[in-house]
């Protein structure tokens, strides 16, 4: 049996509900994320598993224990908030300790572990600090000590890094990783940025209005998306409407262009299916195996590492695609006749 | 050429706000000095304490001044005993019901004193409670008297300082990390509304005090509020000194919320940057 385990969760508040048949199961030591937009629910999700809401079905088990009536106090579960959330009449120290002390842990014990916790999140000069003495992406450090400092079951995180710097928050990204992996603690963590859930996680669960779009990992979520909104949400895509399919020939066309692919996606298609390529696909020019289209480039954006493209290939269809920059690549102009390729096997109907 | 140019025009608005700045000044300082000035005309032609040093001197004065000391004392803790925990756990638990709190805290300022203190000896008078029988009893009505008396400022120090952290946030921190109610409320509720708590504190302080209404219906002369009304009617120049006396220690606890308020301002300011 998993470590941590949901079962037929949902939750609604009056009329609203905000999550609805969640299931999952997860490990001992696994990074799970919850990805998803603002209101889809990965907050009440976590807050139910952390005990501040109650499920209004279903249940969440921990460690072989039913814990869905179990009071937040008694879970063992540590809570990092988006706010940093410390104490404001405390010291660094203090805070860190505060767990521990609520354990009734003998004082030197306290200390040796707050002590510990300090040279984990390499803050061990700012013990005798204040939070309001620090910068944002220090309070959040010793917010994440705090919480590991009653070595607790499992960690809980919503949007840790939401209110840092570009900057710090790649920074805080990693030390996030490092040190999960260092205490191999299980790990749940709420993000509606696609970079962080994928760059951390072991599996990302994908939400959408209250419900698991996708589970897998980034590298499934990314490549394999098996739902429309994934697809989207995750990366960019372009999503085209397509003609004169056959589905035996694997064959439609595209703007009156032919067009070949290799699958059709896991699910069932819709009614009018449409053609899924990511930007990243295209080329300038021709290759072998990849479906050539013919087109007049609209509108150029450069990005730095990558040159969007796009190209309007005829009745009112546009691509977009992305171009790595590099100094050989032979850039087009706005109003150029271009052509580009993407690979036959890198296309699936949605 | 006649178009004020923008430069004068500021200098025309600073002599203005230095203008009413100064009228205001006045308008409070003249009757203090007045007062001070006659409250020093004890005797016939000279400067002199005397009126000071006969208060000082009156028993009266240090025994109804402790006594209502006393009664603020308890007035305050029973308010923040009463104020804090509900104010909590309306921000946390009932935000919708807040105005409503809100609305009934101001109360006090709606209900004339006179009204409160004959409604409070008519009901608890009698049976069940008689409190007005024993001094005790008559004692215990005057504090609860004053926590309704102060809980507009009590509320609203509190209410306030509530706002300033984020109570939902910190609550389910400490939720998280093991902590039960008890510890939340002491550890992390009242540490970090120490400002809001002494400020409604001594603005509870200076308005039991000086109180009369209630004390003279509920205790009579041993409060301090029906000595300066006593000493007023019957002693000319006293009367002026203990006004005096009276404003100078109002201005000494509003002096305290100040320094308290500067040494903790800066780290309440330091929510979620
Ligand atoms: N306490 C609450 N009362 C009423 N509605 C709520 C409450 N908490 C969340 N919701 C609603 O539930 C939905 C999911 O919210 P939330 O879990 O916070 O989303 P997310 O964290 O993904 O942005 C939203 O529509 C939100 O308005
Ligand atoms: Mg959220």
């Amino acid at each position: 049996m998993s470590f941590l385990t949901l079962v037929d969760i949902s939750k609604t508040f009056g009329a609203t509900v905000a999550v609805a048949d969640f299931n999952l199961d997860i490990e001992k030591g696994e990074f799970v994320s919850f990805l998803g937009p603002s209101g889809c629910g990965k907050t009440t999700t976590l807050r139910m598993i952390a005990g501040f809401e109650l499920p209004t079905t279903g249940n969440i088990t921990l460690d072989g224990a039913d814990i869905t009536f179990q009071p937040s106090n008694q879970r063992n579960v540590g809570m990092v908030f988006q706010a940093y959330a410390l104490f404001p009449n405390m010291t660094v120290a203090q805070n860190i300790g505060f767990g521990l002390q609520v354990r009734k842990t003998p004082p030197a014990e306290v200390r040796r572990r707050v002590d510990e916790m300090l040279t984990l999140i390499h803050l061990e000069e700012f013990a005798s600090r204040y939070p309001y003495q620090m910068s944002g992406g220090q309070q959040q450090r010793v917010a994440l000590a705090r919480a590991l400092a009653i070595q607790p079951r499992v960690l809980l995180l919503d949007e840790p890094l939401s209110a840092l710097d570009a900057k710090i928050r790649v920074e805080l990204r990693l030390e996030i990783r490092r040190i999960q992996q260092t205490l191999g603690i299980t790990t749940v963590y709420v993000t509606h940025d696609q970079e962080e859930a994928l760059s951390l996680s072991d599996r990302v669960v994908v939400m959408s209005r209250g419900r698991m779009e996708q589970v897998g990992t980034p590298y499934e979520i990314y490549n394999y998306p098996t739902t429309e909104f994934v697809a989207s949400f995750v990366g960019q895509l372009n999503l085209l409407p397509i003609a004169n399919l056959d589905r035996d020939a694997r064959s439609c066309t595209l703007a009156g262009q032919p067009i070949r692919f290799e699958h059709s996606g896991d699910r069932p298609i819709s009614d009018t299916p449409r053609l899924a390529i990511r930007p990243e696909e295209f080329w300038l020019g021709d290759g072998q195996e990849r479906n050539l289209l013919r087109g007049r480039v609209e509108t150029l954006i450069f990005l730095g590492a990558i040159i969007r493209v796009r190209v309007d290939i005829g009745d009112g269809v546009l691509i977009s695609a992305d171009l790595f920059n590099a100094r050989s690549l032979n850039l087009p102009r706005v109003g150029d006749e271009v052509l580009v390729s993407f690979p036959v096997h890198a296309c699936w109907l949605i | 050429m006649n178009t004020p140019t923008p430069r004068a025009k500021r200098h025309a608005q600073t002599l203005w706000s230095w203008f009413w700045i100064l009228a205001g000044v006045l308008y409070f300082v003249v009757p203090l000095i007045a007062t001070f000035d006659f409250s020093l005309r004890a005797k016939k032609d000279v400067l002199t304490f005397l009126a000071y040093e006969r208060i000082f001197t009156d028993a009266a004065f240090w025994r109804t001044f402790s006594f209502s000391l006393q009664m603020a004392f308890f007035a305050i803790v029973v308010s923040i005993l009463l104020v804090v925990p509900t104010a909590y756990w309306i921000r946390l638990k009932l935000p919708r019901l807040r105005p409503m709190v809100e609305f009934v805290s101001m109360l006090p300022f709606v209900v004339p004193a006179i009204v409160l203190v004959f409604g409070l000896i008519r009901v608890f008078s009698g049976p069940p409670f008689r409190l007005t029988n024993t001094f005790a009893g008559t004692n215990v009505l005057l504090v609860a008297g004053y926590v309704v008396l102060a809980l507009p400022y009590t509320y609203r120090a509190v209410d306030t300082g509530l706002g300033a952290i984020d109570v939902r946030t910190l609550t389910e921190a400490a939720q998280s990390l093991g902590a039960g109610w008890g510890t939340i409320m002491f550890k992390i509720i009242f540490p970090n509304l120490r400002v809001a708590i002494l400020s409604g504190a001594f603005l509870t302080l200076a308005t039991v005090i000086g109180e009369y209404t209630l004390a003279t219906f509920i205790v009579g002369n041993k409060a301090f509020g029906p000595y300066m009304s006593l000493i007023g009617q019957n002693r000319t120049y006293e009367s002026s000194s203990l006004a005096i006396i009276s404003f100078l220690l109002t201005w000494a606890f509003m002096g305290l919320i100040q320094i308290f308020n500067r040494g903790r301002a800066e780290g309440h300011l330091a929510g979620a940057r």
